[in-house]
C-alpha cells in the first residue's frame, strides 16, 4: 500500500457500499432508458444519472456520455442556490436547462433535480440529464451551429419547481412541451425523468434504513477520500512541470480563420491546474463551451489519461484547479449561443491530451483523434409519403494511436459515444439510399502504431426536394501525430461524388436542396499516428496493405520503399 | 430405460442420468478434454455404462451442452472465412455500431472482425427498403469472389446483403455459385441464419455462424462416431442458446445457434426444479471458478434476450437472458494505491489456481478465504481427492491482506468474502429489481460449485427470504438437458403499419414459418400430438426504434384489435404506460416450433427423516465468532429434515453453508430450503 494513502474509516465497508451505490445508479439509469419514449434517449441512450448529497458533492454517477457530467453538478449546483435544502419538500422535483442560469451545457439537455428525504429531512439529492432532440427555436433540433445567442436556441429553463410535495406543475410542463416540434415526447420523457428520480430516492431511502444514516454518511466520506486519493497518488506520478498544446478548430461556426484552444496543464506535486489562457476570445456563432462543460470535459481526459477506472463523484475534483479567461470560446459571456459545444469540447479534449503528452511517460500518451463530432442532417417527406422526416447522424471517425496499439478504426471519441442508424432503418424510413458506410482508406495517420480510419457515409436522395446540413470539422488540419507519427487524413464533405458534378462543400454547408439522384459523402477524420512510421512491424503493415487501409502509393512514401518490400515479401 | 444429458464445460463435463423406470437420479463428472471434447464424453459415458451397470442399448435419449462454438469464437480458433457483401458495406463488420467499447479506456480495441478486410469481397446488386431489386446481382463478380476466396485458402464463405430479409433471391444465386466454384467450403446465407432487419447484427450472426461451422462439423462426426462405438442406439440432441434441444442436422446448419448451450440448459433446468417445488419465481445463480452467471425466473419462465455479446461479437437469437460477471472461487483479492480493499477481476482460474490448491498460485483467492474460515474443509476437498494447505492460505492473505490493511487474518478473510457477496449481489440486482422486479417474492436457486457456498450471504444482501438448493448443484446443467424441450425458432422481418389493409399480410407470415415449423417437427419426429406452436410480434410505437413483444394465443387467430390491445399492454407492462392513438408499426413476426419431451417422473431416495449425526464437527468462523459447526453428507438427510444453522452440507459436487440464525429443510424431491433469518 502506498505511504500516503489515507486510513480509510473502513475500507471493507467502503467497497460493500460502492457495489450498493452503483447498483442504485445503474437503476436509475436503466430506469430512464427503459421508461423514456423518444428514440435519442431510449435508443440513443443520450442520457445520464447522477446521485449527490445535499451538500452538492456528487457521490456516484452513471453516464453513457461523459458531456453531461457538466449538466448533472452544474444543475444541483444551480438548484442549490436558488432553492437551498431548508426551501426543499419531500415530494419536490426541479427542472432546469441553461447554461447561463443554471449549469446547464446547451439547451436541448434538460436536468431534472429531486430531493431525498430521510428522517424529515433532505439529505441527498438525485439528478438526471436527456438529450431531449428539439427545445423550439428557429432549426429543428435547436443546436444549429449558426445560432448568433441563446436565444435562437429554444427555449431557456430557469431552476423551476416542476412538482411541487408530490403534485406535477401540469401547466409547467405543458408550456415545456408546447415550446418543442414533439410536445408528446417532450412531456412523455419529462415524466420519465421526474420517475427516474423518486426510484432513486427510494432506493437511497432503503438502503438508509439498512445501512443506518451514519454508517452511510461515513461510507460516503470514504469513497470520496478513496477517490481523491487514487487521483493524487496518479498526479503525483507525474513529472512536475508545465505543458501546452493549442488545438484548432477550422473556423467559429460561420465561416472565418480557424480558432485556437489552448490548454497548459501545470504539475506540481499532488495539485494539476489547467489553464485555458491563450484560446481564442467566445465565437460568434454557437461554438461556446459553457462552464459547467468545460468542467466535464476536463473532468473526462483526467480520467482518461490518468486512471480510467476512477469512480465518477466528486473526489475527482480534489486536486484539479481549472482556469478559463472570461470572454473566451471556453468561458463565453452571456448571452453566448452553446448549442454546437460538442465539436469544440472534443477539440478542448485534443488540446488536454496534446498538453498532457508533455508531462506523461510516453506508454500513456495518445496521438489526437479526429476530436470532432460530425453531424449530417437530411430532411424532406418520409419514403411511405406519410409526413415529414428529420434524419440526424454524429459520425465517428479515426482514434489517435498509443504506444502499443493501433488506434481503433471508426468510432466516436471523448464526450460522445452514441450508436450509428442501420442502413436498412434508415432506407425503410426516409427517402434515402446509404451508397456507401465505409472505413477511409489512407486515412490513419502512418507511425510505428497507425491512427484509426475515418470513416465514409454516402448517402443519395431517392425524392426531389430534400434539405441537407453538415456540421463538421478536421477539414483543414489533420490530427496531429505523437513522437514522430505522422497526422491523421482530413475530413471531407462533397457533393455528387464520382460525377461530373461533384463538387467539394465546406465544413458548415446549410440548406442544401438535394434532387433525387443526387447525393453527399463525408469522410470524417482520421487519428494521429505514433512513433516513427519506419518502425512498423512489417506484418501490421502487410495486414494494411492486403486490406486495402493504405495503399501501395501511400505506404511508399509514408513508409518507405524498405518497409513496404519486407512487408511484401511475408 | 436411461436418460442422458450431458454438459461439456470449461473443467469438467457432468452427466446427470435419468432411470426412466424408477425415476431415479444419478450423477457423474469427468474432467474435461477442451483439444478434443468429444473425448471426455466417451471416457464419461463409459464410466457411468460400468458404474451405474447400465446396457448402452438401453439408453433411449442423449442430449448435450457444448461450448465447443463459443470456446472456437472466444480462442479465434475458427477456419479462415471470407465473405461476400453489398457494394459499399464490407466495413460493416468493421464499423459495428461505430461505438468505442470503453467509455474511458481506450486501450481497449473492438474485436477484430473474424473476416479480414481482404476477405471481404464487394459485389454489386441492390435491394431497396420493399425488396424491390434496384441492380441486379453481378453474378460473374461474385464467381470471381468465389474464387480469389478460394485462392487466399478460405475455408468458409458468408453472404450477406442488404436487405436479404424481405427477399433472398440474390443470396441464394450467390450461394449456388459459390457452392459449385468452392464444394468443399462451408457456406452459410444471412437470409438463412437470421431473416432480420439491422445489418450489423445479422451481418455479424452470419459471419460467426460460417466461422464456426466447419469444426462444429468435425466435432459432431468425432461425436457421433463415439456414441456409435459405444452402441448408443439413438441420436444425440443438442441443446441451443433459448434453452431447447435441436438435431445433429440442425446444428450443423445453425452452429451459432448453440452458443449459449450449457448455460441456457441449467436455467431451463432451474426453472423446472423450482416450480415444481412450488417456487415459481427465482433468480439463479451459478457461480464457478471464474465466473457467476445470473438470469431471472418470473412465473416459472425464464427472461429471454434477443441478442448478446459472444467474446465482443454481437449475436441475434432469441436465448436466455444470462448475465455473467467475472467474480468466482478463484477471484483474487488485492488491494490498490489508494488503500482499497477489491476482489477480482483477475482470477486464478484452474491454474495456478487458490494458494491453498499448492499448485502455484500466489494470490490470495475467494476460496483461500472459505478454506482459512473452515467454511470449506481445510484438509481436502472433492471427498478426499485433493488436498488442501490451509497454512499458505493463511499466510498469502495475512501478507497481502490482513497485515496492510491492519486487521485479523479472520477479518481479511470475511472481508474478501463480503466484498465478493457485493460483486455478486449487484450482478443479481441488475437482472431483478434494476428490470422492474421486486426481489422480496423471489427466491434464490443457487448452483455451480460456488453458488450454495455464498448463497446464504447473496440472498442476505439483496433482501431474498428463501434459497432453493437443487441436488448436485454443481451438475445442474447437464440436469436441466435432462427437462428441455425440442424446439425451433423462426423470424420473419418487414416494417409495416398495422392497419386494416396491412394486417393480413402480418399474418400471413406466421402461416409461411408455422410450415416450416411443422416440416422442422416432422424430420425431428415429434409426434403431431407433442407439438406446439408459439408466436410473438414485435412491434413499437410510430417514430420510436425499441421494439416491444406481443403474444399471440395458442390457435395463432388474432385480430387487429386484439394486436392493438394486446400491444397497449405489452407497452404498460414493460414501460409502464401506453400512448392512446399513437400509429404501431410491426417489425417482427417470430415463431417457435416446439416438439414436448416426455418427462418421467423423478424419485429422491431420501434416507429416513430422522436426523442422521453428522460426519464431523468442526469451527468454522462466521461473522464474529468461531463456532462448532456440524457437517453432514447429503446423502444422509432425507426428505422432511429440518435444522438450525450453523451448518455445513457437503454432496460431490457443492458446498452449502447455513449460517447461524438460518434454517433448512429437505423437500419431497430433495431440495434444501433455507430460510434466510431478516
Amino acid at each position: 500500500m502506498n505511504a500516503t494513502a489515507p486510513v480509510l474509516s473502513d475500507p471493507i465497508e467502503m467497497e460493500v457500499f460502492s457495489n450498493r451505490l452503483l447498483s442504485i445508479t445503474e437503476d436509475m439509469g436503466n430506469t430512464l432508458i427503459r421508461s423514456s419514449f423518444s428514440t435519442n434517449i431510449k435508443e440513443r441512450k443520450d442520457c445520464s444519472v447522477g446521485l449527490f448529497d445535499i451538500d452538492g458533492r456528487l457521490i456516484a454517477q452513471a453516464s453513457h456520455i461523459p458531456l453531461h457530467l457538466g449538466s448533472l453538478m452544474g444543475s444541483v449546483k444551480a438548484t442549490l442556490a436558488r432553492y437551498p435544502a431548508e426551501r426543499m419538500q419531500d415530494g419536490d422535483a426541479f427542472v432546469s436547462n441553461d447554461p447561463f442560469m443554471a449549469g446547464g451545457t446547451h439547451t436541448p439537455d434538460i436536468a431534472v433535480v429531486t430531493p431525498v428525504f430521510i428522517d424529515g429531512a433532505a439529505r441527498f439529492l438525485t439528478a438526471n440529464v436527456g438529450h431531449h432532440s428539439d427545445v423550439g427555436g428557429p432549426t429543428p433540433g435547436s443546436i444549429s451551429g449558426g445560432a448568433r445567442t441563446i436565444f435562437e436556441e429554444g427555449l431557456r429553463i430557469p431552476v423551476m419547481r416542476l412538482v411541487r410535495t408530490g403534485e406535477l406543475d401540469e401547466d409547467l410542463l405543458e408550456m415545456i412541451a408546447h415550446n418543442s416540434r414533439d410536445p408528446d415526447e417532450r412531456a412523455l420523457d419529462l415524466k420519465v425523468q421526474v420517475a427516474t428520480n423518486q426510484r432513486g430516492g427510494r432506493l437511497m431511502q432503503a438502503l438508509c434504513a439498512q445501512m443506518g444514516t451514519d454508517a452511510v454518511a461515513r461510507a460516503i466520506d470514504d469513497v470520496l477520500a478513496y477517490t481523491a486519493r487514487r487521483i493524487r497518488n496518479r498526479v503525483r506520478d507525474m513529472a512536475d512541470g508545465s505543458s501546452s498544446f493549442t488545438a484548432w478548430l477550422d473556423d467559429d461556426g460561420l465561416d472565418g480563420e480557424p480558432v485556437a484552444i489552448r490548454a497548459t496543464v501545470t504539475v506540481a506535486g499532488e495539485s494539476l491546474v489547467i489553464d485555458f489562457a491563450g484560446s481564442t476570445p467566445q465565437a460568434r456563432g454557437a461554438m461556446n463551451v459553457a462552464e459547467s462543460a468545460l468542467r466535464a470535459t476536463v473532468y473526462y481526459s483526467v480520467k482518461t489519461l490518468l486512471d480510467p477506472g476512477l469512480l465518477p463523484n466528486q473526489g475527482m475534483a480534489a486536486c484539479i484547479e481549472i482556469r478559463a479567461p472570461e470572454g473566451s470560446i471556453v468561458n463565453p459571456r452571456f448571452p453566448a449561443a452553446t448549442g454546437a459545444r460538442s465539436i469544440t469540447c472534443n477539440k478542448v479534449a485534443r488540446a488536454l491530451f496534446g498538453a498532457f503528452a508533455g508531462l506523461l511517460p510516453p506508454e500513456r500518451a495518445m496521438a489526437a483523434s479526429l476530436d470532432s463530432v460530425p453531424v449530417i442532417i437530411f430532411s424532406g417527406e418520409r419514403r411511405r409519403q406519410d409526413g415529414p422526416f428529420v434524419y440526424l447522424e454524429s459520425m465517428g471517425g479515426g482514434i489517435g494511436a498509443r504506444h502499443g496499439g493501433d488506434g481503433i478504426d471508426g468510432a466516436h471519441v471523448h464526450v460522445t459515444n452514441t450508436s450509428n442508424l442501420p442502413a436498412e432503418a434508415l432506407e425503410n424510413e426516409y427517402s434515402l439510399l446509404v451508397d456507401e458506410y465505409a472505413l477511409v482508406e489512407n486515412s490513419g495517420g502512418a507511425g510505428r502504431y497507425r491512427g484509426g480510419l475515418g470513416i465514409a457515409r454516402q448517402i443519395r436522395a431517392t425524392r426531389d426536394g430534400v434539405i441537407f446540413s453538415a456540421r463538421s470539422d478536421g477539414h483543414k488540419a489533420g490530427a496531429p501525430g505523437l513522437a514522430g507519427g505522422l497526422p491523421g487524413g482530413l475530413a471531407r464533405l462533397l457533393r455528387n461524388p464520382g460525377t461530373k458534378q461533384e463538387e467539394e462543400l465546406s465544413s458548415k454547408a446549410a440548406n442544401l436542396t438535394l434532387a433525387a439522384g443526387e447525393s453527399v459523402r463525408l469522410e470524417t477524420p482520421g487519428g494521429g499516428g505514433v512513433g516513427a512510421p519506419t518502425e512498423r512491424a512489417p506484418q501490421a503493415l502487410a495486414e494494411d496493405l492486403a486490406g486495402g487501409k493504405v495503399s501501395r502509393d501511400r505506404a511508399q512514401r509514408d513508409y518507405g520503399a524498405a518497409l513496404v518490400e519486407a512487408a511484401l515479401r511475408r | 430405460m436411461y436418460r442422458i444429458g450431458f454438459d461439456v464445460g470449461g473443467t469438467f463435463t457432468d452427466f446427470t442420468v435419468h432411470d426412466a423406470r424408477d425415476g431415479g437420479l444419478r450423477y457423474f463428472k469427468v474432467p474435461s478434454t477442451p483439444a478434443d471434447p468429444s473425448e471426455a464424453i466417451e471416457t464419461g459415458l463409459r464410466g457411468l455404462i460400468a458404474e451405474f451397470g447400465i446396457a448402452a442399448a438401453d439408453i433411449s435419449f442423449v442430449g448435450h451442452g457444448t461450448t465447443v462454438a463459443t470456446n472456437m469464437v472466444i480462442e479465434r480458433r475458427g477456419v479462415p472465412t471470407g465473405l461476400i457483401t453489398t457494394k459499399g458495406f464490407r466495413d460493416v463488420l468493421e464499423i459495428g455500431r461505430q461505438t468505442r467499447p470503453h467509455l474511458y479506456d481506450y486501450s481497449i480495441a473492438k474485436p477484430p472482425p473474424l473476416v479480414p478486410r481482404a476477405l471481404r469481397i464487394e459485389v454489386a446488386g441492390r435491394l431497396d427498403a420493399e425488396g424491390t431489386e434496384l441492380a441486379p446481382l453481378d453474378e460473374d463478380a461474385v464467381a470471381e469472389a468465389a474464387k480469389r476466396l478460394g485462392a487466399a485458402g478460405v475455408k468458409a464463405v458468408g453472404i450477406c446483403f442488404l436487405h436479404s430479409y424481405l427477399r433472398d433471391a440474390h443470396e441464394k444465386r450467390a450461394a449456388e455459385i459459390v457452392r459449385k466454384l468452392l464444394p468443399e467450403a462451408y457456406v452459410s446465407t444471412s437470409s438463412e441464419v437470421l431473416p432480420e432487419f439491422r445489418e450489423y447484427e445479422r451481418f455479424s450472426t452470419t459471419v460467426i455462424n460460417t466461422y464456426v461451422g466447419p469444426r462444429m462439423e468435425r466435432y459432431l462426426e468425432g461425436f457421433l462416431g463415439r456414441l456409435t462405438g459405444l452402441g448408443v442406439p439413438v441420436p444425440p440432441y443438442t441443446i441451443h442458446s433459448n434453452g431447447g434441444l435441436m438435431s445433429v442436422e440442425t446444428v450443423r446448419a445453425f452452429p451459432v445457434r448453440t452458443c449459449l448451450s450449457g448455460p441456457a440448459a441449467g436455467v431451463v433446468g432451474a426453472a423446472e426444479v423450482a416450480t415444481a417445488a412450488g417456487f415459481p419465481d427465482v433468480v439463479t445463480f451459478d457461480a464457478g471458478g471464474t465466473s457467476t452467471d445470473v438470469s431471472l425466473i418470473a412465473g416459472g419462465v425464464p427472461a429471454f434476450a434477443t441478442s448478446r455479446l459472444v467474446a465482443d461479437y454481437p449475436v441475434r437469437m432469441p436465448m436466455v437472458d444470462v448475465h455473467v460477471i467475472g467474480a468466482g472461487g478463484g477471484s483474487i483479492a488485492w488491494i490498490d494505491d489508494a488503500g482499497a480493499l477489491k476482489v477480482g477481476p483477475h482470477s486464478a482460474g484452474a491454474d495456478p489456481g487458490p494458494v491453498a490448491y499448492g499448485r502455484g498460485g500466489q494470490e490470495p483467492t475467494l476460496t483461500d478465504a472459505n478454506i482459512v474460515l473452515h467454511r470449506l474443509d481445510p484438509v481436502s476437498l472433492l471427498g478426499g481427492k485433493m488436498k488442501v494447505d490451509e497454512a499458505a492460505a493463511r499466510a498469502a492473505i495475512e501478507a497481502k491482506i490482513a497485515k496492510p490493511l491492519g486487521l485479523t487474518v479472520e477479518q481479511a478473510a470475511l472481508g474478501i468474502i463480503r466484498i465478493a457477496v457485493a460483486n455478486m449481489s449487484r450482478a443479481i440486482r441488475s437482472v431483478s429489481t434494476e428490470k422492474g422486479h421486486d426481489l422480496g417474492r423471489f427466491a434464490l436457486f443457487p448452483y455451480g460449485g460456488a453458488g450454495p457456498l455464498h448463497a446464504g450471504a447473496v440472498a442476505r444482501e439483496c433482501g431474498i427470504a428463501r434459497v432453493l438448493v437443487p441436488q448436485e448443484p454443481g451438475t445442474m446443467c447437464a440436469r436441466g438437458i435432462l427437462l428441455s424441450d425440442i424446439s425451433l425458432d423462426f423470424v420473419r422481418s418487414e416494417i409495416v403499419e398495422a392497419t386494416e389493409a396491412s394486417w393480413p399480410g402480418v399474418m400471413a407470415r406466421f402461416d409461411a414459418m408455422a410450415a416450416q415449423g411443422q416440416d422442422w417437427l416432422e424430420a425431428s419426429h415429434v409426434p403431431p400430438a407433442d407439438r406446439t406452436i408459439q408466436r410473438v410480434i414485435e412491434a413499437r410505437y410510430k417514430g420510436q426504434n425499441h421494439e416491444v413483444q406481443v403474444r399471440l394465443p395458442a390457435d395463432g387467430i388474432f385480430s387487429l384489435e386484439a394486436f392493438q390491445r394486446g400491444f397497449a399492454e405489452a407497452h404498460r407492462q414493460e414501460y409502464g404506460y401506453d400512448v392512446a392513438g399513437r400509429a404501431v408499426e410491426v417489425v417482427n413476426a417470430r415463431l417457435k416450433a416446439v416438439g414436448r419431451v416426455r418427462r418421467h417422473a423423478t424419485r429422491f431416495d431420501g434416507a429416513d427423516s430422522a436426523l442422521p449425526p453428522p460426519r464431523e464437527t468442526r469451527r468454522v468462523h462466521f461473522d464474529t465468532v468461531w463456532v462448532d459447526t456440524p457437517i453432514y453428507d447429503r446423502a444422509g438427510l432425507g426428505a422432511g429434515l429440518h435444522l438450525s444453522g450453523p451448518a455445513i452440507i457437503d454432496e460431490m459436487s457443492s458446498t452449502t453453508i447455513v449460517e447461524p440464525g438460518q434454517s433448512v429443510r429437505v423437500d419431497a424431491a430433495g431440495n434444501l430450503i433455507v430460510e434466510i433469518a431478516a
